[in-house]
Formats: structure tokens, sequence, C-alpha cells
């Protein structure tokens, strides 16, 4: 095989007389190598590669003008001196161009990164993941990433398009013993023994089929093996977890580092066997379980879905408004329209506008280029004229031109290059991922800059090329020729382009922004100034009321400090991910007030200080009583609940609601309304809430005096490792949580500002090449104007007017696009801010100072100018 | 000395050639000269000798019967011409004159 592409390589390559007798040669020794060892293919292959030498290969270019390599030479030769004659000329067409390569370049990895997710699992494109939808009368109401435990094993048997399945589940932090330390692991999940092969995952020790089957088995990434157990082997050593196992893990394997670009990320995976007692009891009841599945190539994902109708009637049952869907694991990351995911998703929205933005700079540096070498014309007229005179064609000027953008374009790369590798440490920090690694060793990335600097060439040199080569000999020579008509009409159009971006830029910029601040600062129905939260120590053995205790007399000891204000329990803090609460899916209702409804109810469980230590409001009722034991059959429900039964006006009060279908379930009477809080990001709407009563829960809230905080903390700390030596402590502040939930928002503002910020730069750059040569044709027409008695300002005024046209213009085209464009990307959140017509303001105002400080700087000078000397040769 | 160029590699293989008489074609000389000087040569960089120094003149070549083992190709065996010989010779001269104008005390100086 390697052989006969070397073959195909060197008849190709090699001088045809040579051919025969140098490939006889190579045929001896190759047979020579196949007798006397390995790799005669590799050998022939290295042969025929250093055979690619000057004075062997084939004559190129027999009859193509490059042979002219006289000719070619003085191209280049003209062309630099071109180049190094206009200095600023240069400078600015290098820099817009290399400015704009980067930005580009730099955005596409981060789009290319962001569309790589789940991309390198093995055979990624037939891998699905199970999820849940509610649906109800043909509407799709909460789209949940989880399914049931069984599911997986039940599709794959009676399904034969489907033809593997796994597992898996979240556990999110443990505490792991480290010698004498503990240390709290954030990415911990669960997978059954078909995991490691089901994804590719490569084993570094251990079997991949066995690693997962027993129970307590735990799979250790390279990096978390190497941070245990050093250079060591790890497999058949042991790991002692709390939260919950307290007991010893057994290491059955090594697998390489799992990469960034997966939505399904861990360090530590355990055998979900270990945690067989609980699936077994959950059985079809509760789906908390992330399901993947591998479905043949070509199978009819709808047809599927059809066929698992049958399967969800027979497990569940034909009233269930749970059906089954199937997701390809590589949309996951971009869609972000399912709760419960395992982490945050990044946004498709985003991700395009990106590219757009990336591609409109890019033009916008490339309009550059033709815009200044366009005005440069009457420049080169004459130049063109007397080239003309001499003999030369259309085709040897075209050439001419072309190689001068050639040569910008590939030292605008070459800057490129140079930026991007300044700005590659940056640009990982601003978007909290290190995608770039040295992008000089990046292969891609090189052949992208080199490929689009190739593209540049052509699309920015071919109209100046074709507009400069056509000049008539006589009116050039004449010296007659001004600028065409036609030549300043798209220029002007070119530069209200620029304009145009520029302020879309600017002001979708400045719209993110404003979001998220909006996000970050509004009320959000509770005070979370100073409070803390943090998880309280799993019970060991299932010793719920022994920790119970133990966390009372932990509080009883953190009340007695005057650092803190109060604390609250409770099974989730505000600020969590859509998975950090829990749910229900089997209806509910109002008994004698409402129908049954068919939607997601969230459930929080929370202490009676709850409430109070977060400022959250009672509009109705009371809040629980700790000692009323009537209070364990109570509920408060927020207002959105209410809302969802169009009962937010009505009283509710000792209204008692049941959940699920049997009409013997449970009822719970209604104690209390709150107002709506807002418990996660807020682009979604306030989740309808039901409360529940519980005197310790498995979280803690605790509300730190405000001048003493880091007191505070540490007083927290110490009572802690004095009471639980088996916990580390791992705190978080509720208003980092939250900022920590729009941590993607930020990165796509400040990727958004700098880019734009770019943009704004390549577009003042040209304005100003520009202004610049349209303020040295003009010089005459100044004096001229002074002489009659014009002041300088009317002067300048003059040339102001004729770019506030063009920003005129420009505003026109870009504010509908930015409408249109940000109120689509505003209405993907609950609570949104209302279109800032004010932004467009700031984005214009923005844009026409930048563009009048431009034209003052050249233009006071040409104003300035003695007429004496401008119009002495006239 | 601008009257014969002649690169130390082209010089082996140019006194290859000769050593090998009327065998001298690709690989015998690769052969040849990996087998006295003990270094490797590759294919390209012999070729491109060999045809430089036919284009120069010291290297006549013809063609030869093509065989089996070739995969059907000719070999092509190369003769040095008396233009060749003169350069060879004249690089000989040279070096032995350099020899010959070296002090008899800087070889036989030692260092210790």
């Amino acid at each position: 095989m390697i052989k006969r592409i070397a073959d195909t390589l060197f008849r190709w390559y090699c001088h045809p007389e040579f051919y025969p007798d140098i490939k006889g040669d190579l045929e001896e020794l190759y047979s020579d190598h196949l007798e006397s060892g390995r790799n005669a293919q590799l050998k022939y292959f290295f042969d025929v590669a250093l055979l690619f030498r000057p004075s062997l290969i084939r004559p190129i270019f027999k009859n193509s003008f490059i042979k002219d390599t006289g000719m070619l030479k003085n191209y280049f030769k003209i062309s630099f001196r071109n180049l190094i004659k206009h200095k600023g000329y240069t400078a600015i067409n290098v820099i817009g161009v290399a400015v704009g390569l980067a930005a580009f370049l730099l955005i596409n990895q981060y789009i290319k990164f962001e569309r790589s997710y789940d991309s390198l699992h093995q055979d990624s494109h037939t891998i699905y993941r199970l999820t849940t939808d509610q649906i109800v009368d043909g509407q799709i109401g909460i789209r949940d990433a989880m399914s049931f435990n069984p599911s997986g094993k039940v599709v794959t048997e009676e399904i034969p398009e489907v033809s593997a399945f796994t597992l898996t589940y979240n556990i999110g932090s443990v505490t792991v013993k480290k010698g004498e330390s503990l240390i709290n692991e954030e990415s911990v999940k669960m997978g059954d023994e078909h995991f490691i092969d089901f994804f590719g995952h490569k084993v570094l020790s251990g079997d991949s089929k066995s690693m997962l089957k027993e129970p307590n088995s735990i799979v250790l990434t390279h990096s978390k093996a190497r941070f245990y157990f050093g250079n060591g082997e790890a497999v058949g050593k042991t790991l002692h977890l709390y939260s919950g196992f307290d007991q010893d893990f057994k290491v059955t394997g090594v697998i390489e580092d799992v990469p960034l670009n997966t939505h399904f990320k861990f360090d530590f995976l355990i055998s979900i066997s270990t945690i067989q007692d609980r699936l077994d009891n959950e059985g079809w009841r509760a789906f908390n379980y992330y399901t993947y599945l591998r479905i043949d190539e070509g199978a009819d994902i709808a047809v599927l879905e059809e066929k698992m109708i049958p399967i969800k009637n027979k497990h569940l049952s034909e009233e269930s408004t749970l059906f089954f869907n199937l997701q390809p694991i590589e949309e996951i990351h971009l869609n972000g329209d399912m709760t419960f995911e395992p982490e945050p998703s990044g946004s498709k929205k985003s991700v395009n506008f990106l590219e757009i933005i990336s591609i409109f700079i890019l033009v916008i540096a490339w309009v550059n280029y033709i815009n200044l070498s366009t005005a440069k014309a009457v420049d080169r007229a004459k130049e063109v004229g007397l080239r003309k005179v001499i003999g030369a064609g259309k085709k040897q000027l075209r050439i001419q031109f072309l190689v001068e953008a050639l040569l910008i374009n590939l030292i605008g790369a070459l800057v490129a290059l140079i930026i991007a590798l300044g700005v590659s440490p940056y640009f990982n920090r601003l978007v909290d991922t290190p995608i770039l690694d040295a992008v000089w060793k990046d292969g891609t990335f090189l052949a992208m800059l080199g490929g689009f600097a190739l593209v540049g060439t052509l699309i920015s040199g071919f109209y100046p090329a074709i507009f400069l080569s056509n000049f008539k000999i006589i009116t050039v020579i004449k010296g007659k020729f001004r600028n065409s008509k036609s030549g300043i009409g798209l220029r002007k159009g070119l530069v209200v382009l620029q304009f145009a971006t520029s302020i879309v830029l600017i002001a979708c910029t400045l719209i993110v922004i404003q979001q998220v601040d909006y996000m970050r600062n509004k009320d959000m129905g509770m005070n979370i100034d100073h409070v803390v939260s943090f998880r309280n120590p799993r019970p060991v053995d299932g010793d719920f009321e022994a920790m119970r205790e133990r966390v009372r007399a932990f509080q009883n000891t953190l009340l007695k400090s005057s650092y803190v204000k109060g604390l609250a329990t409770t099974t989730s803090v505000p600020g969590g991910e859509s998975d950090e609460i829990a749910s229900t899916s089997g209806g509910v209702k109002i008994v004698g007030l409402t129908d049954r409804l068919d939607a997601t109810t969230y459930i929080q469980t929370v202490d009676e200080r709850y409430f109070n230590l977060l400022d959250i409001q009672l509009l109705d009722g009371r809040n629980f009583q700790k000692d009323l034991a009537s209070d364990s059959s109570a509920v408060i429900v927020n207002q959105a609940f209410l809302d969802r039964f169009s009962l937010s006006e009505s009283n509710v009060l000792n209204e008692k609601i049941q959940f699920g279908r049997d009409p013997e379930n449970d009822k719970y009477h209604i104690i209390g309304v709150i107002e709506d809080v807002n418990r996660t990001t807020l682009k979604r709407s306030t989740e309808p809430t039901c409360y529940f009563h519980g005197p310790v829960l498995h979280r803690s809230v605790v509300k730190l005096e405000p001048q003493n905080i880091q007191e505070g903390l540490e007083h927290i700390q110490e009572t802690w490792a004095e009471m639980f030596p088996t916990s580390t402590f791992e705190y978080t502040f509720i208003d980092e949580r939250f900022d920590r939930l729009y941590k993607e928002d930020r990165r796509f503002g400040s990727v958004f500002s700098i880019f734009s910020g770019f943009a704004l730069l390549v577009a003042v750059l040209g304005l100003f090449g520009l202004i610049s040569f349209i303020a040295s044709q003009r010089t005459k027409e100044v004096g001229v104007r002074k002489v009659l008695g014009a002041s300088e300002a009317h002067i300048v005024s003059l040339f102001y007017r004729e770019f506030l046209v063009l920003i005129g213009v420009a505003t026109v085209i870009g504010v509908p696009v930015v409408f249109f464009g940000m109120n689509s990307w505003l209405s993907n959140y609950a609570y949104r801010i209302d279109f800032p017509w004010l932004v467009i303001l700031i984005a214009l105002m923005v844009v026409v100072i930048c563009s009048l400080v431009t034209v003052s700087a050249r233009v006071l000078k040409v104003a300035s100018l003695n007429p004496v000397n401008t119009l002495k040769y006239e | 000395m601008k009257k014969y160029q002649l690169g130390e590699f082209e010089e082996i293989v140019l006194l290859t050639v000769g050593v090998l008489y009327n065998e001298a074609y690709g690989v015998a000389i690769k052969a040849e000269i990996e087998n006295r000087l003990k270094r490797k040569v590759s294919v390209g960089a012999l070729q491109s000798a060999l045809r430089r120094m036919e284009k120069k003149g010291y290297l006549d070549s013809r063609e030869g019967e093509p065989t089996k083992k070739r995969g059907g190709k000719p070999k092509r065996f190369f003769t040095i011409t008396a233009y060749g010989k003169e350069a060879l010779k004249h690089s000989k001269d040279v070096r032995t004159q350099l020899w010959d104008a070296i002090p008899k005390v800087a070889l036989d100086l030692k260092f210790t």
C-alpha cells in the first residue's frame, strides 16, 4: 500500500527521462530489503521522498507564466518597493489583515472546540442518550436528560437496532482519604461494566470488560492515579471514600484523562453495582440515571422512538405522560433545553453568533484592503499607464497587483500568527478552558492561516487588480484621470458595510453585558448576601438519627458565635444547577379545587428557619413550626405553583395537595404561600415548587455577620474539623454559586466584547487609510476653497458631513439586524431585559466619535496647509 | 581550480564508478560506497549526483537490459569520460600538492 502510494508519487514528480532506470534501482533495492528484513515498504518510501530533488524532478510549469522567472522576480521586486515606499499604507493593510485573521482563527478555534463536544468517543455518531420527555396532549413539557435505570437494558433487548447500552449515575462530589488528609473530589460518576468499552476510553491498566463489574470498584483517570499513587501501579490498591460510603474501594483500572470536550466528565468512576440495592428498589419509579445507547447506523430515530412507546406502556403505564426520547450524544452540549444535565450546556445560538462575528471581522479586513488599494488607484494610475505604453498586457498588470496583495496577506498571516501566539494564554483564560496550546504546533491552525491568507489574496486582490489594470492609457497619461464614479460608489458602500458591522457588534456586546448584569443583580426574592452554604456530612451506614444529632450539636456551637447571624438546613441550596433539586413528574392536583395537572413539580425540603434566614416573604399563611407534629404533612407552595393552576388570587390555605394518580396517595395541606424566588439561573422561569418540612437536612446555609466574614468562616471551619474529622469542609457563598451559573454567559459576553473591539479597530484603521487618501486627493480643492475664503472649520465640516451620511446609512442597515438578532437571543432567557434602545444610541456614538476623531486627525492637517504650497504647481 | 568542479561526494561517486568499471549502475554504486566507506547513501543523493555529473560531462551512460527483479526496467550503466578522468586527476593533484606543502613539523608535532 505504502509502496503503491510512493510509486504514484514518484512517477508524478520524477523527470521522465530518468524515471525508468531510477525506478529499476528502487525495485531492486526493494526486493533486497524484502529478503533481508522488515520495513521494506517504509524504506522504499523514504528513498522516494529523498529523491525529490531539483535535479531529478520533472520540469515544472513548462508552459506557464511562472516559468518566466525574470518577470516573476520583477513582480516581487516592484511589489516590495511599493510596499516599502508607502510604509503607512502597508502598515495599515498588514495590521488590518493580521488582526482580522488572528481574530477569525481564534474564534474559530473556540467554535471548533464547542462543536467538537462528544465527537471523540468511539463511533460517536451512533451513540444516543435515552432521555425522558413529558408529553401532555401532544405538547412537550419538561424534557429531562435522565432516564429510568432498567430502561437501557430493556430497550436494548427489545429493539434490534439498539446494539448496546450503558447506565451511569452522577454522584457529584465525594470526600476521599489521602494519607492523613481529606480531599474533595468534585467530579465523580458511576458507570456499569459496559461503560469503558462503550465509549472507547483508552485503558492504561486493568481489564476494560471487568473493571466496573464488582461492587466497590473504582476506575481512576491517569492524572488522579498519579495524584493518589504517584508513579506506582494504582490497580489493586484501595481508596477510602467517605460521603455516604465510608468504605474502601478497590482500584480496578486506570484510563486516560477524559477530554475537555465531553459533557460527561469525570475523574473517578465507581461501579454502579455498588448501589445495586438502590437500583433494584427504584426500578421504574424514578429516573435519575443517564443511559446511553448505541444504535445501528442508518436506523430511523423517529421509528425507534415509536417502537419505544409500547415499552413505556408496559413498564410505566398506558396513562403515563413520560415518553422515551433519543438524543444524539454530539448534540447534547449545544442543546440547552433539557433539565438535569450533568453540566451546564453551551448555547448553539451563541456559537453561531460568534461564527458570524468572525466572518464579519475577516470580511472587514479584506474590505479594508480593497478600499485602500482602489483609493490609491490615482497614485498608481500613471504607473499603470506607463507600463501599458511600454507594452504590459492586462494579465501582467493584474499579476503585479495580485502579487502585492499576496505579499500583504502573507506578511499579515505572519503577524497574525505572532498575535495568536501572544494572545492564546489570555484567550484560554477568557474562555476558561485551555483550548489553545501552542498554535504553531497545531497543523490545522497553520493550514487555516495559510489557506485564508491565500483566499484573502484572491478575494481582496481580485477587484483592485481588475480595476487598476483597466485604466485607459490616454486618459491616464494625459493626467486627466481622477477617480471613476463607480469606484467611489463601491468604496462608500464598503465603508457603510464596515460601519454597520461595527454598530451591530458594539450594540450586541452591550446588550449581552447588560443581560448578564441584569441576571446577576436582579432581585431574586431573597437576600443571599453573606450566606455561605455547604453540605453536611453524610450519615455513616444510613444512621440518619445519629448524624442529625451531631449536626444539631454543630449548629448549636456555631450559633453561640457572634460571627454567625443565623443558620438553616435545606435539601437544595439556591444557585444550583438544574439537577440540584428533586422533582416529580407524576402529576399533581389540589383536591377538590383542580384537576390533575401532568407537569413537573419541584420539591424542596427545608427546616423552619430557612425562609427567615434568606428573607423570603410569606404572602399568605404561616411558616413551618418546629415542634408541630402536623407539619410533617404540611406544605408551603410558591406563587409559580399556584400560577400554573391559575389560582394565584384565590385562597388556598388548608386545601390539600395530592401527587400522582392513585386517590389513596398521601395528601398534604397547604399552610402557606411564599413569593417566587429564583433557585437556579434566570434563564429559566421560577420552578413551581412545593416546600416540605424536615428537621435537619443535608445542606446548611449560614448567614455571617457582614463585618466578620473571614472570622466567621474560620470559626465554622474549626468547629467542623473538630466535630467531623472524616469530612472535608467545602463551602461556597450563594452569590458565587449564582455567578457560576452565568459563567457561560459571561464568557460569551467577554469573547463577544473583545472581538467587537477588534472589529472596530480594523474598521477604524480602514477608515484612517481611506480618509488619508481622500484628503490628499483633495488638497488642491481645499487650497482653492481657502483662497476663496473658507475657514478651516468649514473645510473640516465638509469632510465630516460626508462621513456622517455614511454612518447614517449604516445605522439604517444595522439597527434592524441588532433588533431582530438580539431579540431572538434574549428570548432564551425567562428573565430578560427589554430591548435597550439606549444601547443603539451608545453604539452609534462610539462609532461616530471614533470616525470623527480618525477623520479629524487627517483632515485638520490638510485644512491647515498653506494654499501657497498646495496650489504652487497649478 | 575553478576549472573542474567536483564536490567531495561527487568525487567518491566518480571514483566508485571507476572502481566498478563496466558494472557501475545505481544499486551497485550505492552498495559499493556503503561497503567501502561505511556510510549510508540515499538513492536520491546518489542519483542526483550521477545526473549532475553526467550533465557536467564527467560521466557517460548507456542503457542495459531490463530484468524481472527490476520490475521490467533497464539498468543504466555509467562510465567515466576522459573529461571526468581529468577532473579526478586534477583533484588528486591538488591534494597531493597540498599534502606536500604542509611543513613536516605541523603534522608530527604532538601536544601532550
